[in-house]
């Protein structure tokens, strides 16, 4: 399992974000669900490992990001694509991308070929000499999304990766997913369940920091069948699940 | 997006040491392509232009006096361009959101900001090299005398990174975007004021890269011409400043837990390297050539005079400088022409008159005695205030070579000099002569010669003023022709003022 994460807890003062979580995933495209403050976006950061865990047991491709050496080891199989994409406007998306490729200690010799073509794979090759500054919200995401795979991560976390991005290029999106997914673990925390029903193999729904529903997209349709209220079945199967959990 | 295109290699394996220098080479050419520093090097050299270029080019073209005003000037020009441009990079990752993004990063966060202070402070030695070679560069070429003055630029250049090391740290420590502009101006009125705490020479606060050697006396002509500069309080300015960014570097290190002893470690040692160059600063005093002595690193090798061959005057008695002095020369003959003339060849003055290293002496405070060394008709002390200098103008240079180069001749040629028996007064006809010889200009009084040469004017109105106004309308021919003849007389007090001419 690349993910191993048992009772995983974590408070900032007062408030449990996230309250013993537990979780495994190998590789494939993992979704993970949850109405605003679930718990999602601390959950992928613990396993960014930009934050550590205030209790509980997170391992990561095998290694204990607990611990220096085997944190960096991590780091350097690791794609991250937070939730607010930060940037330097003056950089153009190859720099940007070749700078993320330098700090995750990419061998120097791969970086110009594994930066064209992650900036290939996000349709912007075209746009490779842009400042950041002149792009547009979609395109800045696309670009986060090129930063976040440029070392073929190992483990891939996308957290809301689709966020302004147009229809058609979230359908390229998702296709690059199950790509990706073939060989790496990819933790896609999103809102939109049309994204996890057409890439995900394992879906988790989170509520109040805690994991409500552990399963495929499938079985998250079915427990929609009866009770469950929205436009499409997997909507209803996470409204039945949420709806549940806080019965 | 793409995902039916081949994906590459996987990209994680072995890191050769080779493999990550170059890794670090391609951070840091970004790094400096997009570095706040690059572009505020302009500004940074307007700074230097209007405050300290205009200045140092106004001085005469000694390398001491440029040299030595290059280091109270250039740090103070760079500071707020290099502190502020450090600070905004410090803040970057702060102000652009951008902390989680590379907190997941496998680069150490302290070698992640020292890529991007190393790069603020290239491009911060680049304005400051670049400041120091076209000073130096039209130095060379108007210079009569002497080579550059290492020291003060090596000061100036070991400043830069303290600079930047403190304005990115409090960036990087407080990623406001309000903390530029705070650090840019707590910075510049800490150095500002350090330097005006400075009091005498045994002050701590000399240790401020601004100041170069003795404080209160600044950039004189007498400092480093005929005794090397002495770079006692140079070394300790450097140690001071690399000690300062060792420890604010150190420091940058202290918040990652694996670094953390070794961060706290590098931050001691550059405190104790920076405490003790303070310790070391306020043991200096000023030796009698102008400059810092720090006995613990002092070079006695140092403490001898400098081989040069003078330049000497076509005058009748020849007047010799030493040459970084030589285009003061035909001011100096001009000054004192007349007097060489008329004293050529009388007994008791001299045939060839040489300029002598001034001597310092530290009073208490902020008081600098300056003195000639050796007394004597042979050897004149040239005043500090220069042509040029501290907005000193030839006729005030003139003037001031009447008064100490002039009468100094004419006192020890008409009063015997050295031969005087102490405490003896002089003629009313001796004063005569002298009133009648030295040019004096119309502003001067007694009372201001008093305190060096005694009382050498005659009272306005007297007999013996009425003789020096008969005296000074003589030709210098005239005078010259009745003193050979009278001299030893006037010396010997024989002449009456009725005898004078």
């Amino acid at each position: 399992m690349n993910v191993e994460i048992t009772d995983l807890t974590r408070r900032f003062g007062r408030n449990q974000a996230v309250a013993g979580v537990s979780l495994q995933a190998g590789p494939g495209v993992f979704g993970l669900l949850g109405p605003n403050g679930a718990g999602k976006t601390t959950l992928l950061r613990m396993m960014a490992t930009v934050i550590p865990p205030t209790t509980g047991r997170l391992r990561l491709l095998d290694r204990d990001p607990g611990a220096y050496g085997p944190r960096r080891e991590v780091r350097r199989r690791l794609g991250y694509l937070p939730q607010n994409l930060g940037y330097y406007p003056g950089f153009t998306v190859a720099e940007f991308v070749e700078y993320f490729a330098l700090l995750k200690e990419m061998p120097a010799a791969l970086v110009p070929a594994a930066v064209a073509t992650a900036i290939e794979r996000v349709d912007l090759g075209g746009k490779a000499r842009t400042k950041l500054r002149t792009l547009s919200g979609g395109m800045l995401r696309r670009v986060g999304i090129a930063q976040a795979i440029v070392n073929e991560p190992e483990l891939l976390l996308l957290d809301e990766p689709t966020a302004g991005l147009d229809p058609e290029q979230r359908v390229h999106f998702r296709a690059l997913l199950r790509e990706l997914g073939q060989r790496a673990t990819v933790v896609v925390s999103t809102h939109l369940v049309e994204d996890v029903g057409a890439a995900c193999s394992q879906v988790a729904l989170m509520d109040q920091g805690k994991v409500v529903f552990d399963g495929t997209p499938g079985e998250l349709t079915a427990r929609g069948s009866e009770q469950g209220t929205g436009d499409a079945p997997l909507e209803r199967g996470y409204t039945a699940v949420l709806a549940a959990a806080r019965a | 997006m793409t995902a039916a295109q081949a994906a590459p290699r996987p990209a994680v394996g072995r890191r050769g040491a080779g493999s990550a220098a170059l890794g670090s080479g391609r951070l840091l050419r970004l790094e400096l392509r997009h570095n706040a520093m690059l572009w505020l090097l302009p500004l940074a050299f307007a700074l230097f232009w209007y405050n300290g270029y205009r200045e140092i080019m106004a001085l005469p073209p000694m390398w001491n006096l440029r040299a030595i005003t290059l280091q109270n000037r250039l740090l103070f020009d760079l500071m707020v361009p290099a502190t502020g441009a450090a600070a905004w990079m410090g803040s970057r990752e702060g102000r652009r959101g951008i902390t989680d993004l590379v907190a997941g990063t496998a680069r150490p966060r302290w070698s992640r900001q020292l890529a991007t202070w190393a790069a603020t402070t290239a491009w911060a030695e680049v304005g400051c090299v670049a400041c120091v070679a076209v000073v130096y560069l039209i130095t060379a070429r108007q210079a009569s005398w002497g080579g550059p003055l290492w020291w003060p630029a090596a000061v100036s250049a070991a400043g830069v990174p303290a600079l930047t090391a403190i304005g990115f740290a409090a960036g990087a420590w407080f990623p406001g975007r309000f903390v530029t502009p705070l650090v840019t101006v707590v910075v510049f009125f800490g150095l500002a004021f350090g330097t005006q705490a400075a009091s005498g020479d045994h002050s701590y606060w000399q240790v401020s890269p601004l100041i170069a050697g003795a404080f209160d006396i600044g950039a004189a002509p007498g400092v480093a011409s005929f005794y090397p500069y002495l770079p006692d309080l140079s070394i300790a300015q450097v140690m001071f400043a690399a000690g300062l960014v060792v420890a604010i570097l150190g420091a940058l290190g202290i918040p990652v837990a694996r670094m953390r002893w070794l961060a706290a470690a590098v931050t001691a040692a550059g405190l104790a390297a920076a405490g003790t160059a303070v310790a070391l600063a306020g043991t200096g005093r000023l030796d009698p050539h102008g400059m810092i002595v720090i006995p613990a690193l002092h070079d006695a090798s140092n403490d001898q005079p400098v081989r040069y061959t003078p330049d000497c005057s076509r005058t009748p008695i020849p007047v010799c400088v030493h040459p970084a002095y030589a285009g003061f020369l035909p001011a100096v003959t001009a000054a004192v022409g007349p007097e060489l003339t008329e004293f050529a060849g009388l007994p008791g003055a001299p045939a060839r008159i040489g300029q002598v290293a001034a001597v310092y002496r530290q009073d208490p405070g902020n008081g600098i005695t300056v003195s000639g060394g050796r007394t004597g008709a042979a050897a004149f002390v040239l005043p500090d205030e220069v042509p040029g200098r501290l907005g000193t103008t030839g006729a005030e240079f003139a003037a001031q070579l009447d008064q100490g180069f002039g009468l100094q001749l004419m006192t020890d040629v008409i009063l015997g000099g050295a031969d005087r028996p102490a405490g003896t007064a002089p003629s009313q006809a001796q004063l005569a002569v002298i009133s009648g010889s030295v040019r004096f200009p119309p502003s001067v009084e007694s009372r201001d010669l008093e305190p060096l040469y005694g009382r050498l004017l005659p009272e306005p109105g007297s007999p013996a003023s009425l003789a020096a106004k008969r005296f000074a309308a003589l030709s210098p021919a005239a005078r010259h022709t009745w003193l050979a003849a009278h001299l030893a007389a006037l010396r010997a007090g024989r002449v009456t003022l009725a005898q004078l001419p």
